[in-house]
């Protein structure tokens, strides 16, 4: 018990420690130098961003700027996805900190979506709530749930408070007992290569016989590539917030825990390394 | 799990750890325990090892550019962003700078009020030293006063207890007082009973005899002739009530009465027509008169003792013949007289008169020999009547010892000398004294002439008193002290005896001239009251001397006579010569009386 406890809390003030450096294309007065910051890995890099963007703006002038986005050896990274999800497909295996170029200009269309408010953020993690219960309880939780409690989500995230978020978010995670969990588990597997953006189908928590499902279930349900066979070396890697867990981890418990505060379990599948 | 650790117990929705999972424990805290160290480990790597250095980048950064923003105020402001800050910066500078001057006024003004204080607490030390001198002074002050107080104290404590036993002994002296008082009352109570009983009983044998005497006589035929009428009417004349018995008694005298001398009958009869109420008159008609005078016509000097006898029971003071009969009375410190008859050689005790209340002095028959008068130290002079041992009158007056009582010449007077230094004449009838007479001195004996009375006094001086007048005559020096005097048989010779042991004959027709002086080897006076006397025919002087011999002189030759020693032990107070001249009587002071004769 202390235990789930204590994972929600480290999975909750999970952190990034992230050098945000300022691309020198970019027109600056003088030199700008690199802002460091430990961004939250349940958050939105648009939520997080606006040191940054302070410090930056010191060193511009004011009409260089234009919406400030972020990439990552060349890849744009999408403000949509949990700011650890970003990381651990990304960057996982790297050297810290993470190092994000800052850009002000030339902001690309089609590779990410325009912020330009904080209420695009909260629109956007709302929907995913109510897709997430919509999978796990047929929408009847949220439903039932009054606009400040939504209010009350959001607000928690956004401040960064725990308890204020999951003194409603527990509601979301309440199953009856006679079913044994939820109704399907909200799960997205990410890949680097993949022309997918990532998978995400229906998958009960409990199987036909009463078994619960574990991790290695979906995957070799999902992308059965990633789980390795017997014998052969381990390929992939199945990183949830950063840690690998054990593949014969029930997949309830993990829907339960490992949520992110959108209560999507996001899983990413990355290469092992190979040095 | 999850949902319960956060709500309390949500009975709809719950959801639990799900049955199937329980099959593998151990396996399920073993995914769980792997996970949490997994995060911990991931923390531990990205997160700690970075906050801190990202947070102190953050200050420097900060910093830094605060300084950079600084550091651009003092270009012309190009930026107006910088020109903004540096104008705030100098806003607050000023702000600050006055804030720095007003808190450097108040700190003056806190200073000020500082020292203030400090000057009024000095002041306030002053004070209190100086307060707590007075109060240490004061302190001393009371100490010495306790001290004081203490020593008075301890002073008064001691005289309280001198007070304390000075009172119970003044208790004490009071109390023994009281008791001595209440004894001296007792006693005097007792003897006032004795004498009460005493006079008690005579009354009654008195009574009794009365009335024997009655019956007697209203039995016995009384011979009444017509010669006695007249003294049976004078005996018939108004008298006090208590007189009956008298007129009885006068009745068997009525003999005597009628061969009286004339003028004194008349004399009574005037005043009983003057019906003078006689009231208590001790004398009645016969008693003034005259009785027959006896005259001796030799006196034979004494050659030896008839009788030594131990006459009284304390010394003896005085010693008197009487002028009418054979009756010798004597009388001394027993307060009692005694009266004895001298017959064929003997004293035989006759009789006792008591009553004085103190030693007699001196004792005298009166002419008739029916009345002895006694002088007394008890201040008065006493009168009895032969036969009654009470005495019938009592005369006190004198304020000290009468020292002499003599019948005066005129019969019904009598004189007595006293050591106050009066002589008084007194009314035997009226039982009062009727002339005091001062004189110079203590007088130690009187006697009676037919118109003077001659005293004897301490300051060595006789007097010489007229009877009717009682003038001082003369004053005859003497060669002492006067212890005595006496006066011979026809009244011209008077024998004084004198302290210094001289015995003095005084003519008394020629006062200056005749003085004679008999002394004596051996013969010493021996007290204040010796007394001498001269022999009833005027020869012979006999005093008693100190060595208890009895000295008679012869006048005619002026020698001593005799002496008669042995007899007495001690000093002799008085002789007497009787009328008949043939005893001489001695007495002295060891109670003895000797009875001496020539036979």
């Amino acid at each position: 018990m202390a235990d789930d406890k204590d994972v929600l809390r480290d999975v909750w003030f999970g952190r990034i420690p992230t050098c945000f450096t300022l691309n020198p294309d970019e027109l600056t007065d003088r030199e700008a130098e690199p802002y460091y910051l430990l961004l939250p890995r349940v958050s939105y890099l648009t939520l997080v961003t606006d040191k940054v963007k302070k410090h930056f703006l010191k060193v511009m002038k004011a009409e260089d700027v234009e919406e400030m986005w972020f990439e990552y050896e060349g890849t744009p990274l999408k403000w949509h996805y949990p700011i650890g999800v970003l990381f651990d497909l990304h960057a996982s295996n790297t050297v810290l900190p993470w190092n994000i170029t800052v850009h002000f200009k030339n902001f690309p269309d089609h590779d990410l979506l325009h912020c330009p408010a904080t209420s695009i953020i909260e629109a956007h993690f709302m929907s995913s709530i109510k897709e997430a219960d919509a999978l796990k309880h047929k929408s009847q939780v949220v439903n039932d749930m009054q606009k400040k409690d939504h209010k009350q989500l959001w607000m928690g995230l956004q401040n960064d408070k725990f308890d204020q978020f999951w003194a409603m978010n527990r509601k979301l995670m309440e199953y009856s007992t006679e079913e044994g969990g939820f109704r399907y588990i909200p799960f997205r597997i990410y890949q680097t290569m993949s022309d997918r953006p990532f998978i995400q189908k229906l998958f009960r928590p409990v199987s036909a016989e009463g078994n619960a499902h574990t991790l290695s279930d979906l995957l070799n349900e999902m992308l059965p590539s990633a789980v390795p066979n017997e014998g052969e070396q381990k390929r992939y890697q199945v990183v949830i917030h950063g840690i690998e867990p054990l593949l014969e981890t029930p997949l309830q418990w993990l829907s339960e825990h490992l949520s992110h505060p959108d209560n999507f379990l996001h899983i990413c599948i990355i290469p092992t390394p190979t040095d | 799990m999850a949902a319960v650790t956060v709500s309390g117990g949500h009975t709809v929705r719950r959801s639990g750890r799900v049955p199937a999972v329980g099959g593998g424990g151990g396996s399920a805290e073993t995914w769980k325990r792997h996970i949490v160290r997994q995060l911990k480990h991931r923390d531990l790597k990205q997160h700690a090892m970075f906050q801190d250095l990202i947070r102190f980048y953050t200050q420097l950064l900060e910093k830094s550019s605060l300084a950079k923003g600084i550091l651009n105020v003092r270009c012309p402001p190009s930026d107006s962003s910088s020109l903004i800050s540096s104008l705030q910066l100098q806003k607050s500078t000023g702000e600050l700078a006055y804030q720095v001057v007003e808190l450097q006024q108040q700190i003056k003004i806190k200073e000020c009020v500082l020292e203030e204080q400090h000057a009024r607490l000095v002041e306030e030390k002053c004070q209190l030293t100086a307060a707590f001198y007075a109060r240490q002074e004061l302190q001393e002050q009371v100490e010495q006063v306790k001290t004081k107080n203490g020593a008075l104290k301890l002073e008064y404590d001691a005289l309280l207890e001198q007070q304390r036993g000075a009172e119970t002994r003044l208790r004490e002296a009071e109390d023994k007082g009281g008791h001595l008082l209440e004894d001296m009352i007792h006693l005097k109570q007792r003897a006032a009973d004795r004498m009460n009983n005493l006079n008690e009983r005579r009354s009654r044998a008195r009574a009794v005899k009365l009335q024997k005497d009655l019956l007697n006589s209203a039995r016995s035929k009384v011979a009444v002739d017509s010669s006695s009428s007249a003294p049976t009417s004078r005996s018939a004349s108004p008298k006090s009530e208590g007189r009956d018995e008298n007129t009885e008694r006068r009745g068997t005298r009525l003999f005597r009465s009628a061969s009286a001398t004339s003028p004194r009958i008349f004399t009574s009869i005037k005043e009983l027509f003057d019906r003078k109420r006689r009231g208590r008159s001790v004398c009645s008609l016969e008693e003034d008169l005259m009785g027959p005078v006896g005259i001796c016509l030799a006196a034979r000097v004494p050659v030896r003792a008839l009788q030594v006898l131990e006459a009284h029971e304390q010394g003896i003071n005085a010693v008197r013949f009487s002028s009418s009969s054979d009756l010798l009375a004597t009388g001394g410190t027993d307060r009692i007289i005694k009266l004895w008859e001298v017959r064929a050689g003997l004293m035989s005790h006759r009789a006792t008169l008591d009553g004085s209340t103190e030693g007699i002095t001196c004792v005298e028959f009166d002419p008739t020999g029916l009345r002895v008068l006694a002088a007394s130290y008890d201040k008065s002079a006493l009168l009895w009547r032969l036969d009654d041992s009470v005495p019938k009158l009592t005369l006190t007056g004198h304020s000290r010892k009468v020292t002499a009582a003599r019948f005066s010449s005129s019969f019904h007077r009598v004189v007595t000398g006293s050591a106050d230094r009066t002589i008084r004449l007194w009314d035997l009838h009226r039982a009062a004294c009727v002339q005091v007479v001062e004189v110079a001195s203590y007088c130690s004996d009187l006697v009676c002439t037919e118109n003077c009375i001659i005293s004897g006094h301490y300051d060595s001086k006789i007097r010489v008193w007229d009877t009717r007048t009682m003038n001082c005559l003369q004053e005859v020096p003497a060669q002492g002290k006067v212890t005595s005097l006496d006066i011979s048989a026809e009244h011209r010779q008077l024998l004084s005896c004198c302290r210094d042991d001289c015995l003095q004959l005084v003519d008394l027709r020629r006062w200056s001239n005749e003085r004679m002086c008999f002394r004596a080897d051996g013969f010493k006076c021996g007290s204040d009251s010796t007394k001498a006397v001269i022999s009833p025919d005027g020869c012979f002087l006999a005093a008693g001397s100190a060595d208890g011999a009895v000295y008679i002189w012869n006048v005619s030759t002026g020698k001593l006579e005799t002496r008669l020693p042995d007899k007495h032990s001690s000093s002799i107070s008085a002789v007497s010569w009787s009328l008949s001249g043939e005893y001489v009587v001695s007495v002295d002071k060891s109670r003895w009386a000797v009875l001496w004769s020539d036979i």
